[in-house]
């Protein structure tokens, strides 16, 4: 009999590893054609200017130079907004933001790409421009666009409107000001471009084949079907090549459009970081009450987004903030108003988490300041007051399918961290402080966005029962592919290495939307598993007269089909090849979307989201009380995942997400200054390194099954959320102090150390 | 007028190799585009990230700060140079086999300082973890390279 490890919660090689590892991926940078061109980008250095005059005469004058293009140049529509119309694709007569774009180069060499670039500087008059979100909203305010520069506001509004009038017996009144990140993906946008008669393939460096898709056809006015987006090995994304990726593969493509050569777009780290969308900077302000019992009796939030100078998916974002602003705890009273303003700075995008973990920071940190205020422990206040069985609903009304989790998580991490043995790392004279953070995740994408919520599959069997297999979703080094390739395998009962799950490619499959909001192997497992369902309604007929059964005792295991229930057993391969004998159609597609749900914008009451995954983080650390430094000792990290599909997967993406976090948390600040970003390079953007790097205790809890394939749950996303506020409330327990911004940075640390201001117990 | 040439020779992946470069190639680019071996990764062309890490005469030095004119009669290993007889390197092994690879872009200069630290005997967490500072990884959190340098050590022994 064939030997199959069970692939569902194991740990086999992830299909893409031994390439990688051995150099022979073939990221954009790698990929070159016979007379490709190399792209660069003229972009603006003012926040905020009218253009006088753009002459480019100088930069088509220079050597290697080919093609130098302008927004005229542009065959289609010149906007690359996502959702709103509100972004050129090349400026025209008003810069707006750093980075904007004035004019694209393709030369003969990557250098005189760039030299040509850095030649054109337009003649500007500066405007005045505006750089805090919250003054951006105040009337007297230079408008971004049109007149205001409100975006949009969204709201909770749960049991009393008017908590600002509700009383309790203890009350937290706080702000937080929280920053902003950039993804730091460890390769920088890139794309490349080749143009064939009335049609272009794009290999782009992305999570959304799609959006480029949509992109590309909009600027060079041609339709969607002459538009081939192959999904390239993606070195990285976190959301950073979510929405961003459709500008450069818009400039790529205009580019090769007209100079009908190939052209390859990668950006330098500078000015990646320099130009590229980050994860929102944020203004929380809370007012929150709990009696004297430990019981929350209102919460009210007040959001305001730096949405930057775009709206970009400013919008959605604000969505999951306003609806994840009061965490997995049960409040009868809640108002959360969530705004977006416009402002000069770089705009902001989809990162990881998706305005979650800014709100969570808030919440979190609240918790805390309410348990001291109430003189109980943080854990305690927690347990008295998480969402539970008798108690199941979300701040939206929602009502959780397994409310008990987040207790279940809690409990978790806390003993995981009381067992951790690891040895302490930082000196015995710094002080130590523990913290905890839960989550509740909304499961991929809210009510607003459902209808981009549906995913295509295609699955080949081959007739010696090897399978290739079409997703819509994306790899980026989460492991979908691993993911896709578990539950294709899984539900075939064939070993993972006979599946093969090729690139996403937008001719292959129909658009399956973004591969965000933790949906990747829900989105495309349950779309494979519907292709396996239709594949076995013409496998099982034969199958069952080899076997001389009923097709509907068919069972496929082990590499074999066999009658159920034990008796004869043959390979999947003899079946495999009888089809192709038989002429037996062996292709078969498949089809997931999420159900409709019901949800009152205007009061943000009801299902935000298909389905929920708790976790909580416990984190030790130590701090110098001297400079400031924080080391972060070990991490506990329990979370809700309905079935492992991988393991170390599963737990890659949590050990990783803690550690990108803990960045955010500490030492990756965007030093802006009007609009530019004073430390575009790995040297003054910190992020975390290997000796920063703390161990991470993951538990994986399969306690409650969710909506993906066999029960799985997202979880890239809630392996982010917690952290931050778990090492903010860490840090103020090893201070005695309240610090409510970030990153923590030495100089933050060390000022609230100076203002010394002790917890406050207002009960006793 | 154009630079003049420079010939460099030097031992790449254990073969004896001349090449002709201008004054300011860096040994990136000769690995890359010279040579065609595009195993080793550009990810910020300062010296910050490590992406682009190889083996100078045995050690890891990021190869974008490296003038290919200065390497004469030096020996330099890449990623793929660490395969013998279609045999990968026990940390590229490792790496696979613990999940130490994710988006897979960091992974060749993760390896060549892990194959340099595992030459040394480098096995204390800590040691490793100062040493392996200078090769960023976002996706992983580290824990999993940790991982992968403890297998491939035992494999070692």
């Amino acid at each position: 009999m064939t030997d199959c490890r069970a692939p569902l919660g194991g740990s086999h090689r992830r299909p893409d590893a031994m390439a990688k590892a051995t150099g022979q991926t073939r990221y954009v940078g790698d990929m070159a054609l016979p007379g490709m061109l190399h792209a660069a980008i003229a972009v603006s250095d003012r926040a905020s200017a009218k253009i006088l005059r753009l002459d480019t005469e100088t930069a088509r004058a220079l050597s290697g130079v080919e093609t130098v293009l302008t927004a005229t140049d542009i065959p289609g529509e010149n906007q690359v907004g996502v959702i709103f119309p509100d972004q050129p694709l090349l400026v025209t007569d008003r810069v707006r933001m750093i980075g904007d774009r004035v004019a694209l180069v393709a030369a003969r060499s990557p250098e005189a790409a760039l030299t040509a670039a850095r030649s054109i500087t337009p003649d500007y008059e500066d405007l005045a421009g505006v750089f805090d979100p919250e003054q951006a909203l105040e009337q007297t305010s230079p408008a971004v666009h049109g007149t205001s520069n409100l975006l949009k506001t969204f709201q909770v509004l749960r049991g009393e409107s008017d908590s600002d009038q509700l009383d309790a017996d203890v009350v937290v009144e706080a702000r937080f000001e929280v920053g902003g990140q950039d993804h730091a993906y460890l390769e920088p946008q890139a794309c490349l471009a080749v143009p064939e008669g009335d049609r272009i393939t794009i290999f782009a460096s992305c999570q959304c084949p799609f959006y480029i898709q949509q992109a590309v056809a909009r600027v060079l006015a041609i339709p969607l079907a002459s538009v081939r987006v192959e999904q390239a090995p993606t070195g990285g994304a976190f959301g950073g090549k979510e929405d961003y990726p459709s500008e450069p593969a818009a400039c790529a493509a205009v580019l090769a459009w007209r100079s009908r050569r190939p052209v390859r777009l990668l950006f330098p780290r500078e000015f990646d970081l320099q130009v590229t969308t980050k994860r929102h900077p944020m203004v929380v302000n809370h007012r929150w009450g709990a009696n004297r019992d430990g019981k929350l009796v209102f919460a009210r939030v007040e959001a305001v987004l730096d949405g930057g100078a775009y709206a970009g998916l400013s919008t959605v974002v604000a969505e999951r903030a306003n609806v994840s602003a009061i965490g997995p705890y049960a409040v009868p009273n809640v108002t959360v108003r969530t705004r977006i303003a416009y402002t000069n700075n770089l705009f902001g995008g989809a990162y990881r988490g998706f305005g979650a973990p800014q709100v969570s920071f808030a919440s979190e940190a609240t918790m805390d300041m309410l348990a001291h205020r109430l003189g109980m422990d943080p854990v305690e206040f927690r347990r008295l007051n998480v969402v539970t069985p008798d108690d199941p609903l979300t701040c939206t009304a929602q009502t959780l399918a397994a409310p008990q989790m987040a207790r279940l998580c809690l409990d978790r991490a806390v003993d995981d961290a009381d067992r951790n043995q690891m040895p302490r790392r930082a000196p015995t004279s710094w002080r130590r402080g523990r913290g905890v953070s839960l989550v509740l995740y909304g499961v991929n994408l809210h009510r607003g966005g459902q209808f981009l919520d549906r995913s295509s599959a295609v699955i080949i069997l081959q007739p010696d029962a090897s399978v290739i297999v079409r997703v819509g979703l994306t790899e980026m080094g989460q492991g979908n592919l691993t993911a896709v390739q578990t539950v294709t395998a899984a539900a075939l009962g064939i070993k993972p290495e006979r599946v093969q799950v090729w690139q996403p490619d937008t001719t292959t499959v129909a658009d399956s939307g973004p591969t965000v909001a933790s949906r990747g192997s829900h989105a495309s497992g349950r779309a494979v598993l519907d292709a396996v369902e239709r594949l076995r309604k013409r496998l099982d007929p034969v199958a069952a007269e080899m076997l001389g059964c009923r097709p509907e005792e068919v069972e496929l295991a082990d590499s074999c089909a066999r009658v159920s229930g034990g008796g004869q057993s043959i390979p999947v391969r003899d079946v495999a090849q009888e089809m192709v004998a038989r002429r037996i159609e062996t292709i078969s597609t498949g089809w997931y979307r999420s159900k409709p749900r019901e949800f009152d914008e205007a009061t943000g009451m009801g299902d935000a989201y298909g389905s929920y995954a708790m976790a909580c983080h416990v984190v030790d650390v130590a701090v110098d009380p001297d400079l400031g430094l924080v080391r972060v000792e070990h991490v506990a990290a329990a979370h809700d995942v309905g079935r492992i599909l991988h393991r170390n997967a599963a737990e890659g993406q949590v050990e990783g997400g803690v550690v990108q976090a803990m960045g955010w948390a500490l030492t990756e600040e965007l030093k802006m200054d009007q609009g530019r970003l004073l430390n575009p390079s790995f040297t003054d953007y910190l992020i975390p390194t290997s000796d920063d790097a703390p161990p991470v205790t993951v538990a994986l809890l399969e306690d409650a099954p969710g909506r993906g394939p066999f029960g799985a749950k997202g979880l890239g996303e809630p392996a982010f959320i917690p952290t931050a506020a778990a090492i903010r409330n860490a840090v103020c327990a090893a201070l005695g102090t309240e610090v409510n911004h970030l990153p923590l940075t030495p100089p933050v640390i060390v000022k609230a150390l100076a203002s010394h201001h002790r917890f406050k117990n207002l009960i006793e | 007028m154009a630079d003049p040439l420079i010939t460099v020779d030097l031992i790449l992946n254990d073969v004896q190799r001349t090449f002709r470069v201008p004054p300011g190639r860096r040994l990136l680019d000769l690995i890359r585009d010279d040579a065609g071996l595009t195993g080793t990764k550009e990810g910020c062309g300062a010296g910050e990230c490590g992406a682009c890490t190889i083996l100078l005469d045995g050690r890891p030095v990021p190869s974008c700060l490296v003038l290919a004119a200065s390497c004469e009669n030096r020996t330099v290993t890449t990623v793929e140079g660490l395969v013998h007889d279609g045999k990968p390197h026990p940390i590229q092994e490792a790496m696979v086999e613990t999940g130490g690879v994710q988006c897979g872009f960091c992974t060749p200069g993760v390896i060549m300082t892990s194959a340099a630290l595992l030459e040394n005997s480098i096995s204390d967490r800590e040691d490793q973890g100062r040493r392996l500072a200078g090769n960023l990884c976002r996706c992983t959190g580290y824990e999993k390279i940790f991982k992968a340098l403890e297998v491939a050590g035992d494999i070692d022994d």
